[in-house]
C-alpha cells in the first residue's frame, strides 16, 4: 500500500495546491484591480459616470447690448428656438418618418428629403433641423406635435438670435455673432468675452432614455449675462458719414467702394467709421454688391452646367465656394482699421508739421516750382509737379496750399531723414494705434536706411509727399489729429463704456495721451496754414458756410497693384482729411474714394471729389453735433432765411421787417399797401435776396421752368436766376475765377416750378487738381 | 489507517440517507450568506429593469427568491444522500447533458448570436451547465477508479481528453466560450489532482493556447472584445459601451459605495446589471469596503471547499468536492475578472447573484453535494 498512500499523499498537497491558487492567489489581482477602480481611479470615473447619468439644460446667457453714445441700439439678442429630431427615437418608437418630414418641411420651408436624410443616422439622438426660429414658426411646430397621431421624436431647444436694428450702418464696427453666437467680427468679436456672459445650466439626474430616478436631483447654476457696450460712436453721425459717401459713390462713379471716419480729434472719441461696399449683418452670409453677386451667381451657374460628379462640377463648385468666401471678406473688411493705403499729399502735413518744429523750414521760406526738377540725387528721371507749368516762388503757406511736390520735396531734403523717419514713429504711423477693434494693420513704411541713404533722396523726397508707403486711415487720422490739437498723439477709442447687466461700470475708456509730437506753437502755424489750403488752395470745395475747415486734399497711386498683364493699374485714391472748426479744432474727418471711374468725365483728385464730400459730411454733422455757425458777410447769401410775410403793410413797414432779415425788395405796382409778395411769407431764401412787393398790381402766377446751370460760372449762374425769377443758395468753393462752374442743382433743369423758388446750386473749383 | 478510509466502504454503499455526520456548518453558513446577499443585491440591481420589463419592481427578485428557497431545501435534501451513488450515476448525468448539448442546436433559442438555451419540461436551462456537473462527476468517478494508472497516458490522459474534447467541441458550436474553459480547466485540475504526469499539463497549456489563438482569429466577434477589453474608450457608444458603464459603476462607488439601492447605473445605463454584471452594481452601492468583503465571502467558501475535498474519507468524494469547488472559484474569478475589465469580455454569470432560476438551484445543488462529502469528513472539526 506503499504507493497507495503515495498517491493520497499527492491528491492531498495538489488539493492543498489548488486550494492556494484557486482560493487566493487569483483573487489577489482582483482586489488590486478594484482598488484601482475604485480608490485610486474614483473621482475620474465619478466624474465620467455623473456627465453619463446627467441631463443638463443649458440657461442661455443674454448676449449684451451694444449702443451708440445717445443709447441706441446697435445690436441686440432675442429668444429664438432651435427645431431638432431625435433619429434614435424615431426609429426606436417607428413614428411615421415621411408623415414627420412632410409636416416640418411646409412649417420650417426645410427640403423634406433633408429631413429624411437626416432621420437615418439612428445612432444619433441631435440632429438640428432649423436653427433660430421665431415665436410663430415654433408655435406651428408645437400643434403639428400635438395635433399629429404616430410622430415624436421632436424637440425645440433655446437659442437666441442677433439683432442690429440698424441694418449695415457701421457693420463693419459692429460686426457679427456666427451661427453659435460667437462674436465673429468688429466689436462682436473684439469683446465677444464681455459680450457672451457665462450660460448657466439646469443638471438633473436621469435614468437612461430618460426613465425616472429613484435618488434623484437638480442643481441649478445661475446664468451671467453678457455686459453691454456703450459706443462713442453717434448713429447719426454715422448715418451722415455713409449718405454722403454713398451719394460720392454714386456721383464719382467709384469702382473699389470708399472708406472715411469721423473722430473727436482731443479725446480720440471714433464717432464715425464707415467702409463703403458694406453689408447687412442680419444677413451677414449674402453678398452686397450687385455686381459680384451677379459674377458669383455665373460662376455657380457654369460650375454646375458641368455633369454631377464630373471633375469640373466638383473643381468649379470648389472655386465658386472659395470665391464666395473672398467675396464675404471683403465686405466684412473694415478698412479703416486693417488696411493701409497710399495717403499721398494728405501726408505732407505731418511733412510740413515735423520740418516746423525742426526749424528745418520757417513760415516766410519761399520755394521755386517750376513744374519739374531735376536736381534730386539719385533720381533718373526729373520729378514732375502735378501742375505741369509750375507754381513758380510760394510761401510755406502757399506751398502746402498748392500741394507742390517740388516744394515738398525740398522741405523733406531740408528736414533729412533721419528727422523724417523719427516723426514718422512719433506721430504713430509705424505702430499699431491701440484702438478696441479687432485686425489692425500697422502700415508700411521705409525702411531707415532708404530714408537716409546719402547717395540717393529718391526716398525720401517721395516720403515727404506721400507716396509709395502705407499707412491706416485710422493711424493717418490720428496722426493729424495730433498736428492740430496742438501736439497730443492720442489713443483712438470706440468703446467708452462697458457697463454689466445690472449697469455697474466694468470698464470705462478716456482720452489716452500717449505723447505730445510737435509744440503748441507749431500746431497753431499749421492750423492756420491749414485752413489756407480751403480758403485759398486746392481744397476750396471743401469750404462749408458758417464755418472755419482745415484740410488737405490727396491723391494717390496705387503702386502695389498691378493687372492681369503685370502693368501697374491706374487707379488712383481720392481723399480728403478736413477738421471743423480749424480756430478750435473738434472733428477730424477722412474720406477716400478707391478708384473713381473716368468715365463720368469729372477730374480725379481728391479736391474736386473727397473734398465735397467731407464738405457735406461736415455741414451735416457739425449743426447735430451743436458746433454754432458764425457766417462772415460774404457768406450771408449761403444762409437762408424765411421771407416775413408783409402783406397788408405799408411800404415802410414792409421794408423794416425785411431789413431786420437782411433782406432787399423791389416794388411793383403804386398802391399803399402791400397786396402780394414773391415769395410768400415763410419761403426760405437765401440771405440778402431780393423780395418782389406787389402794391396793388396783380401778381403773375405762371410757372417758371428750371434753366440749366450745370457748367456755368458764378456770375452766369446769378444773371440766369435772376432772368428766370428764381434764387440760388449758393454751395461750395467761394471762388469765382473762371475754373469754378456749377455741377449740382438741386432741382433739374426743366422742371416747372413757382415764381421765386430758392434752387441750390453746388460750384465746383476744378483747379483743385489734388 | 488514512489508505483504509479512503477505500470505498461496500457495506455501506447501500445506505442511501447518510445520517451519520453532522454536515459542514461554516460551507453551510458562508453559502446561505451569499445566497441572501446575493438575493438583497438582485433585488437592488434589477428594481429598474424590473419595473421597465414588467411594469412591477420585484419581478426578478420575487422569481428569484422562490429559486433560491426551492434550491436551499434541494441542497439540505442533497447533503443528506450517501454521496456514493453519484458514482454509478455520474456517467449517466453525462451520457444525458451531452446529448440535451447536441440537442441545443436543433431546438435552442438564439439569443445575441448564440445558441446555448433549450427550453424542455417547462423549464428553460443551460446544458452546460449540467455538462459541468456530469464532467466534474465522472472525473471524480473515472479517477477514483483509475489510481495509480492516471500516470500512464492511455488512463490518465486518453479518456478524459476524449471526453472534453466531445464537450469543447459541442460548446464552441453553440458557441460558448466561457463554459469551454471552465470547463476544460475545472477537468483539467481534476486530472492533476488524480496524478496525471505533468508534463501532459505542459502540452495541455501549449494547445490552449494555440487553440485560444485560433478561436480568436475564426470569432470575430471575439477580437472586438479584445479591442473593446485593452481600449474600452475607444469605442464609448458601441463595443466598448457595456465595459464602459461598468467601470462607471465600480469607479463611481469609492471606499464606501453610493450606499444599498442607491446605484444610478442601474438605471437602464449599464446593460445585463442584474444578471452577468451585477457584481458591478455590488461595487457602485457597497464600495471597495463592501465589494472586498462580498469577495472575502467567496473566497472563504473556495478555501473550506478544498478543506472539505482534503478531509473526504474517500477518494471519489474528494475529487468531486474539489472539481465542483474548483468550477466555482473559476466561475468567481472569471465573471468578477471580466466586471472588472481585468479580462476580456465573456458571457459568465456570478454564482447566488445573478438572476437565473434554473442556474441558482443548480448551483444549490452542487452546494448540497459538497455538504453530504462533509458529513462523512473523517473529522468533523472546524
Amino acid at each position: 500500500m506503499q504507493a497507495n498512500e503515495k498517491a493520497n499523499r499527492v491528491v492531498l498537497s495538489r488539493t492543498l495546491f489548488l486550494m492556494i491558487v484557486c482560493g487566493i492567489v487569483v483573487f489577489i489581482p482582483l482586489i488590486f484591480k478594484l482598488y484601482d477602480l475604485m480608490i485610486r481611479q474614483h473621482d475620474y470615473f465619478e466624474e465620467l459616470a455623473i456627465d453619463n447619468q446627467t441631463r443638463s439644460t443649458s440657461i442661455t446667457a443674454a448676449r449684451g447690448i451694444i449702443y451708440d453714445r445717445n443709447m441706441n441700439i446697435l445690436a441686440t439678442s432675442a429668444t429664438v428656438e432651435n427645431v431638432f429630431i431625435d433619429p434614435n427615437e424615431i426609429e426606436k418608437n417607428g413614428y411615421d418618418l415621411a408623415k414627420i418630414a412632410t409636416g416640418l418641411s411646409e412649417i420650417l420651408d426645410v427640403d423634406a428629403d433633408y429631413i429624411i436624410e437626416q432621420a437615418q443616422d439612428t445612432t444619433k439622438r441631435y440632429k438640428v433641423i432649423a436653427r433660430k426660429q421665431t415665436e410663430e414658426t415654433t408655435q406651428l411646430v408645437r400643434d403639428f406635435i400635438n395635433n399629429t397621431e404616430n410622430i415624436g421624436g421632436i424637440y425645440l431647444e433655446p437659442d437666441s438670435k442677433r439683432y442690429y436694428p440698424y441694418g449695415s450702418l457701421a457693420a463693419q464696427v459692429i460686426g457679427f455673432v456666427s451661427a453659435d453666437n460667437v462674436g465673429a467680427e468688429g466689436l462682436e468679436a473684439y469683446y465677444n468675452s464681455m459680450l457672451e456672459g457665462t450660460s448657466g445650466k439646469i443638471v438633473t439626474t436621469k435614468g437612461n432614455y430618460g426613465s425616472e430616478m429613484l435618488y434623484s436631483y437638480e442643481k441649478y447654476y445661475d446664468a451671467d449675462n453678457g455686459d453691454n457696450l456703450i459706443l462713442t460712436l453717434d448713429t447719426t453721425v454715422q448715418y451722415y458719414l455713409e449718405k454722403n459717401m454713398e451719394a460720392a459713390i454714386e456721383k464719382y462713379d467709384v469702382l473699389n467702394g470708399a472708406f472715411g471716419i469721423v473722430m473727436d480729434v482731443n479725446t480720440g472719441e471714433i464717432l464715425a467709421m464707415a467702409t463703403m461696399g458694406s453689408y447687412d449683418p442680419n444677413n451677414y452670409q449674402e453678398i452686397y454688391d450687385d455686381e459680384m453677386a451677379k459674377a458669383l451667381e455665373e460662376q455657380y451657374q457654369e460650375a454646375i452646367s458641368n455633369p454631377e460628379g464630373s471633375q469640373a462640377y466638383e473643381d468649379g463648385l470648389a472655386a465658386y465656394n472659395a470665391a464666395v468666401a473672398t467675396a464675404r471678406l471683403q465686405q466684412w473688411r473694415n478698412r479703416v482699421v486693417s488696411d493701409g493705403y497710399e495717403p499721398g499729399s494728405t501726408f505732407k502735413i505731418i511733412t510740413l508739421a515735423s520740418a516746423l518744429e525742426e526749424g528745418a523750414v520757417g513760415v516766410d521760406d519761399t520755394f521755386y516750382c517750376s513744374g519739374s526738377t531735376n536736381s534730386i540725387k539719385g533720381r533718373v528721371d526729373p520729378l514732375h509737379c502735378w501742375k505741369a507749368t509750375g507754381h513758380g516762388t510760394q510761401t510755406t503757406k502757399e506751398a502746402l496750399g498748392n500741394s507742390c511736390n517740388i516744394a515738398f520735396a525740398d522741405i523733406g531734403i531740408a528736414l533729412g531723414g533721419e528727422k523724417l523717419y523719427e516723426y514718422v514713429e512719433n506721430f504713430g504711423l509705424r505702430e499699431e494705434t491701440g484702438v478696441d477693434l479687432p485686425g489692425e494693420a500697422s502700415g508700411y513704411f521705409f525702411n531707415k536706411g532708404l530714408l537716409t541713404d546719402p547717395n540717393s533722396q529718391v526716398s525720401l523726397t517721395s516720403a515727404s509727399f506721400g507716396q509709395t508707403f502705407k499707412v491706416t486711415p485710422l493711424q493717418l487720422v490720428r496722426a493729424i489729429s495730433a498736428v492740430v490739437n496742438g501736439g497730443y498723439l492720442l489713443q483712438p477709442y470706440i468703446v467708452s463704456e462697458v457697463q454689466d447687466s445690472e449697469g455697474n461700470t466694468v470698464l470705462q475708456n478716456g482720452r489716452t495721451v500717449l505723447r505730445q509730437v510737435i509744440s503748441e506753437e507749431a500746431s497753431a502755424i499749421m492750423r492756420e496754414m491749414l485752413e489756407y489750403v480751403v480758403e485759398g488752395g486746392t481744397a476750396s470745395n471743401a469750404q462749408v458756410a458758417g464755418y472755419r475747415i482745415g484740410g488737405k486734399t490727396g491723391t494717390s497711386e496705387k503702386i502695389d497693384v498691378f493687372d492681369e498683364n503685370g502693368q501697374p493699374v491706374d487707379d488712383l485714391i481720392t481723399s480728403f482729411v478736413g477738421i471743423a472748426p480749424i480756430n478750435d479744432p473738434q472733428y477730424i474727418c477722412l474720406v477716400a474714394l478707391d478708384t473713381p471711374s473716368t468715365a463720368t468725365g469729372i477730374y480725379i483728385s481728391g479736391g474736386v471729389m473727397a473734398a465735397p464730400t467731407v464738405r457735406d459730411v461736415l455741414s451735416d454733422i457739425l449743426p447735430y453735433l451743436g458746433v454754432e455757425p458764425d457766417y462772415s458777410d460774404d457768406e450771408i447769401s449761403a444762409v437762408n432765411v424765411a421771407t416775413p410775410d408783409v402783406v397788408g403793410l405799408t411800404e415802410a413797414d414792409a421794408a423794416e421787417a425785411l431789413k431786420e432779415k437782411s433782406l432787399t425788395y423791389r416794388v411793383v405796382g403804386d398802391g399803399e399797401t402791400v397786396t402780394d409778395q414773391i415769395p410768400v411769407g415763410g419761403a426760405s431764401v437765401p440771405g440778402a435776396s431780393e423780395i418782389v412787393l406787389y402794391m396793388g398790381e396783380e401778381k403773375p402766377t405762371d410757372k417758371i421752368t428750371v434753366p440749366n446751370f450745370i457748367g456755368l460760372s458764378v456770375a452766369q449762374a446769378n444773371d440766369t436766376a435772376a432772368n428766370a425769377g428764381l434764387y440760388i443758395q449758393a454751395k461750395g468753393t467761394n471762388k469765382t475765377d473762371s475754373n469754378v462752374t456749377v455741377t449740382y442743382q438741386s432741382v433739374e433743369a426743366g422742371v416747372e416750378v413757382n415764381r421765386g423758388t430758392t434752387i441750390t446750386v453746388e460750384f465746383t473749383d476744378h483747379s483743385a487738381r489734388d | 489507517m488514512a489508505q483504509e478510509r479512503l477505500q470505498p466502504k461496500k457495506p455501506e454503499e447501500k445506505v442511501i440517507l447518510d445520517e451519520r455526520g453532522i454536515l459542514d456548518l461554516p460551507y453551510l453558513i458562508l453559502t446561505l450568506l451569499l445566497v441572501a446577499i446575493g438575493l438583497i443585491m438582485l433585488f437592488s440591481a434589477s428594481y429598474a429593469r424590473a419595473y421597465t420589463d414588467s411594469g412591477t419592481s420585484t419581478y426578478y427578485f420575487a422569481r428569484q427568491g422562490m429559486f433560491a428557497l426551492a434550491g436551499i431545501a434541494i441542497m439540505l435534501f442533497v447533503s443528506r444522500i450517501n454521496y456514493q451513488i453519484w458514482r454509478s450515476f455520474s456517467f449517466l448525468i453525462l451520457a444525458g447533458s451531452i446529448f440535451l448539448l447536441m440537442l441545443v442546436p436543433l431546438i435552442g433559442t438564439e439569443e445575441g448570436g448564440a445558441t446555448r438555451w433549450i427550453y424542455l419540461f417547462g423549464i428553460s436551462f443551460q446544458p452546460s451547465e449540467i455538462v459541468k456537473l456530469g464532467v466534474v462527476l465522472a472525473f471524480a468517478a473515472m479517477i477514483s477508479v483509475y489510481r495509480e494508472r492516471m500516470k500512464t497516458f492511455r488512463y490518465g490522459v486518453l479518456p478524459f481528453a476524449v471526453i472534453l474534447a466531445v464537450v469543447a467541441g459541442l460548446l464552441v458550436l453553440e458557441p460558448h466560450l466561457s463554459a469551454t474553459i471552465i470547463i476544460c480547466a475545472a477537468g483539467a485540475a481534476m486530472m492533476f489532482l488524480g496524478g496525471t504526469q505533468i508534463r501532459w499539463f505542459v502540452i495541455l497549456g501549449v494547445a490552449a493556447v494555440i487553440f485560444a489563438a485560433v478561436y480568436l482569429k475564426v470569432q470575430g466577434y471575439a477580437s472586438s472584445r479584445i479591442t473593446a477589453w485593452l481600449d474600452p474608450f475607444s469605442d464609448p457608444s458601441d463595443s466598448g459601451y457595456q465595459i464602459v458603464q461598468s467601470l462607471y459603476a465600480i469607479g463611481s462607488g469609492g471606499l464606501m459605495g453610493l450606499g444599498l439601492g442607491k446605484s444610478r447605473q442601474k438605471y437602464l445605463y449599464l446593460p445585463e446589471e442584474h444578471n452577468d454584471y451585477i457584481f458591478a452594481i455590488v461595487c457602485e452601492e457597497l464600495g471597495f469596503v463592501g465589494a472586498t468583503l462580498v469577495i472575502l465571502l467567496f473566497v472563504l467558501l473556495i478555501v473550506r471547499g478544498y478543506w472539505i475535498a482534503m478531509h473526504a474519507r474517500d477518494r471519489f468524494g474528494a475529487l468531486m468536492v474539489a472539481g465542483l469547488t474548483t468550477l466555482f472559484a473559476l466561475q468567481v474569478f472569471l465573471n468578477i475578472g471580466v466586471v472588472t475589465n481585468f479580462l476580456p469580455a465573456t458571457g459568465i454569470s456570478l454564482p447566488f447573484f445573478s438572476y437565473g432560476g434554473t442556474a441558482l438551484m443548480l448551483q444549490l445543488f452542487e452546494m448540497g453535494l459538497v455538504l453530504s462529502v462533509s458529513r462523512q469528513n473523517r473529522n468533523n472539526l472546524i
